[in-house]
């Protein structure tokens, strides 16, 4: 399917991650509208506003004040609203127990955060459609990505 | 010379040659004429249009002489004040020539610097780019040692806790198994009392069926005395009877016989007194028959009675044995537990050991982490500070605003290094308790965080005091960590007010349900006026990590209170958090007063 522009939202409070986000995003050849979130209460408040549209694709850090990654991908699972919203976590760590533990709670795609911008831009650019066509193929299978 | 033809006649054949030639010489000009006629027409139309061209250019020339005329008069104004200009470069030129020199001679300096900063570039180009390499490498290494410093402390306190375990489990086994040592004493003992009951059992029985055999002739001997006697009173009936008709006889012999009456009156009362002996004897031969059949009836019950408790003494016996099997069997497999038991215990010993070799190479770690994870981190801070100091001209505003970014990032992680490394010491609990004063180590505290508290018009009320009995250097990062923590997080605007009290207490009276009631606790309160938190935070905030604020807005790793509730719980103590956002945060901690 083509999709006009794909509305990406980011949740990280890490100011610098978020702008080396939003770049990567920007030099890919892709039509994307990024909002940012800063923690996972805003999040939540954000995506349970009943009148917002719903973005096509949410990447999640793991550690965020007040609200941590775990706890919004599982009221994500729960919700029969945002349930089907691809989950793409995305964090410095690569703790298998915490992949297969998120892998398990319903995320789709990890991304571990790599310490180099163009592979953050291949990583990106990779997990956009996998995450994207399983709302339509509804895979079981899931992906770990990393540089 | 000899010629064959007269000199006439060889001329006109030359003349001949001569003209023919011409004639094609002739021919040949008369055709290149043509070619030039041709020529002409063509330069002639050329000619006209370029005269056609001329004309134009004619009048273009005549336009151009009057703007020239008009240019002339312009010149001769600007002739005017160039004259002026000459005069005035005149005397520029001759500061120029002075100033010529000073530059020529500078010049010469600028050469010989710039040869030798052409030197030093190169230096410094190869020395960047030896620096890239090695802050990737750098970059790359502080990763592996992150993510390994990250598995090593979960390893520790994996083996922390599993060493707890182990200790715990150990002496759970030695008691048990002295437990069970004692066990076995005891069903030693127990067997051998039984084997001794047993064995008079048996003797008793022995003796009880000897009795009843005893018994069983008595009272068949018994029957036949009965017998007997029955027989000697037919037989004494008899001989009365006979007696009773003897007498009768007597009586009449006695009528008769008047001589022998003396004698036989004698006889008379002689049987007379005999008869009333036997009378006598009989009666008390009929009483001793009646006991012995009494008597007999007992016995008889009595047997009854002894086979009942002989068969009863049989199940018992039985039972005995039954349960001496048993305690055999259970004696056996004790042995086998107490062996399995000795083999674990060994087992056991060999991973405490190796978790003595574990611990020490994580001290060793924390010995890196102290050290050497913080050198190459210090040289990155350090290059990044040179280049923005030296290179600071050469860089654009987004180079610039990344290396800063770069020396925050940096700070951070230097900040966590120092963070986890405090959590970490925490977790030895090889230290003291010690009565101390808790107003000296906050009066310490107040001294160190004086240029804060300064800052925030900060100020630390101590209400109450009590000596404690804690581990000193523990409890003054506890307190250093929450008076820091009140500071940091307090309102804009509104100065920092911090209220410190403690006071012994019983656990009933405390309002904290864990406490036990009987025992005295030492309760500490650390209150502030700062911007507090929804109340449904108060158990995650001692979580590591954990943090209610973006790092831009408060800095800090979300370590502190972790660190101060890892030293309360090595107190054995409890801490709480109560707070409203906006209202302030209460701190109460609970520890034993030893």
């Amino acid at each position: 399917m083509e999709l006009k522009q794909l509305n990406v939202l980011l949740a990280d409070d890490d100011i610098d991650d978020c702008n080396f986000f939003k770049k990567a995003l920007n030099d890919l050849p892709l039509p994307t509208d990024l909002t940012t979130v800063h923690d996972g209460e805003a999040l939540m408040q954000m995506l349970n506003n009943e009148t917002g549209m719903l973005p096509h694709v949410i990447f999640l850090d793991i550690n965020m004040p007040r609200k941590n990654g775990f706890e919004c991908l599982a009221e994500l699972k729960q919700s029969d609203r945002l349930k089907d919203v691809p989950v793409i976590m995305f964090s410095t760590s690569n703790s298998r127990d915490a992949m297969n533990s998120l892998f398990k709670t319903g995320a789709d795609v990890y991304i571990r955060k790599p310490g180099n911008f163009e592979q953050l831009k291949e990583l990106i650019h990779h997990a956009l459609p996998m995450a994207t066509e399983k709302v339509f193929s509804n895979s079981q299978i899931k992906y770990i990505l990393n540089a | 010379m000899a010629k064959t033809k007269s000199p006439d006649v060889d001329e006109l054949t030359i003349i001949r040659k001569e003209l023919a030639l011409q004639t094609e010489k002739n021919e040949t000009l008369v055709a290149e004429l043509l070619v030039a006629r041709k020529e002409l027409v063509f330069q002639k139309e050329e000619k006209g249009k370029r005269a056609a061209e001329l004309g134009i250019a004619n009048i273009e020339l005549a336009f151009q002489d009057e703007e020239k005329g008009k240019r002339a008069a312009e010149l001769g104004i600007a002739n005017i004040e160039l004259a002026f200009q000459d005069k005035e470069k005149g005397k520029r030129a001759a500061e120029l020539g002075i100033a010529n020199k000073e530059l020529a001679f500078q010049d010469e300096e600028k050469g010989k610097r710039a040869a030798e900063l052409g030197i030093a570039n190169k230096e410094l180009v190869f020395q960047d780019g030896e620096k890239e390499k090695r802050a990737a490498e750098l970059g790359i290494a502080n990763k592996e040692l992150v993510f390994q410093n990250d598995e090593k402390e979960k390893r520790a306190a994996e083996l922390g806790i599993a060493n707890k375990e182990l200790l715990f489990q150990n002496n759970e086994k030695e008691k048990r198994a002295a437990e069970l040592i004692i066990a076995n004493k005891e069903l030693v003992f127990q067997n051998e009392e039984k084997e001794k009951r047993a064995a008079e059992l048996i003797i008793a029985n022995k003796e009880l069926v000897f009795q009843n055999d005893e018994k069983e002739k008595r009272a068949a001997e018994l029957g036949i005395a009965n017998k007997e006697l029955a027989f000697q009173n037919d037989e004494k009936e008899k001989r009365a009877a006979e007696l009773i008709v003897a007498n009768k006889e007597l009586a009449f012999q006695n009528d008769d016989k008047e001589k022998r009456v003396t004698e036989k009156e004698k006889r008379a009362a002689e049987l007379i007194i005999a008869n009333k002996e036997l009378a006598f004897q009989n009666e008390e031969k009929e009483k001793r028959a009646a006991e012995l059949i009494i008597a007999n009836k007992e016995l008889a019950f009595q047997n009854e009675e002894k086979e009942k408790r002989a068969a009863e003494l049989g199940i018992a016996n039985k039972e005995l044995a039954f349960q001496n099997e048993e305690k055999e069997k259970r004696a056996a497999e004790l042995i086998i537990a107490n062996k399995e038991l000795a083999f674990q215990n060994e087992e056991k010993e060999k991973r405490a050991a190796e978790l003595i070799i574990a611990n020490k190479e994580l001290l060793a770690f924390t010995y890196i982490s102290s050290h050497d994870l913080q050198e190459p981190l210090r040289k990155i801070q350090t290059f990044v500070t040179v280049i923005l100091d030296n290179e600071h001209k050469n860089l654009s505003e987004n180079g610039k605003y990344n290396f800063q970014r770069m020396q925050l990032a940096a700070g951070r992680m230097q900040q966590l290094i120092e963070d986890l490394l405090a959590f970490s010491r925490i977790n030895t609990t090889e230290h003291e308790f010690e009565k101390t004063d808790l107003g000296g180590i906050i009066e310490e505290i107040k001294v160190e965080l004086k240029d804060t508290m300064q800052e925030k018009h900060a100020t630390v009320e101590v209400l109450e005091l009590c000596p404690a009995n804690i581990i000193a250097f523990q409890f003054r990062q506890l307190l250093y960590n929450l008076i820091s923590n009140a500071i940091k997080f307090s309102q804009p605007g509104i100065p920092s007010k911090i209220v410190i009290k403690c006071a012994v207490a019983k656990g009933s009276q405390l309002n904290n349900s864990k406490l036990s009631a009987e025992k005295n606790y030492c309760h500490i309160t650390v209150s502030d006026n700062g911007i507090g938190f929804e109340p449904h935070f108060s158990e995650r905030i001692f979580g590591v990590f954990q943090k209610l604020h973006s790092k831009e807005v408060y800095a800090g790793t979300g370590i502190g209170l972790a660190i101060v509730k890892k030293i309360v719980e090595n107190h054995n103590g409890i801490i709480t958090a109560t707070s409203e956002l906006n209202k302030g945060a209460t701190f109460d901690i609970y520890i034993p007063a030893g």
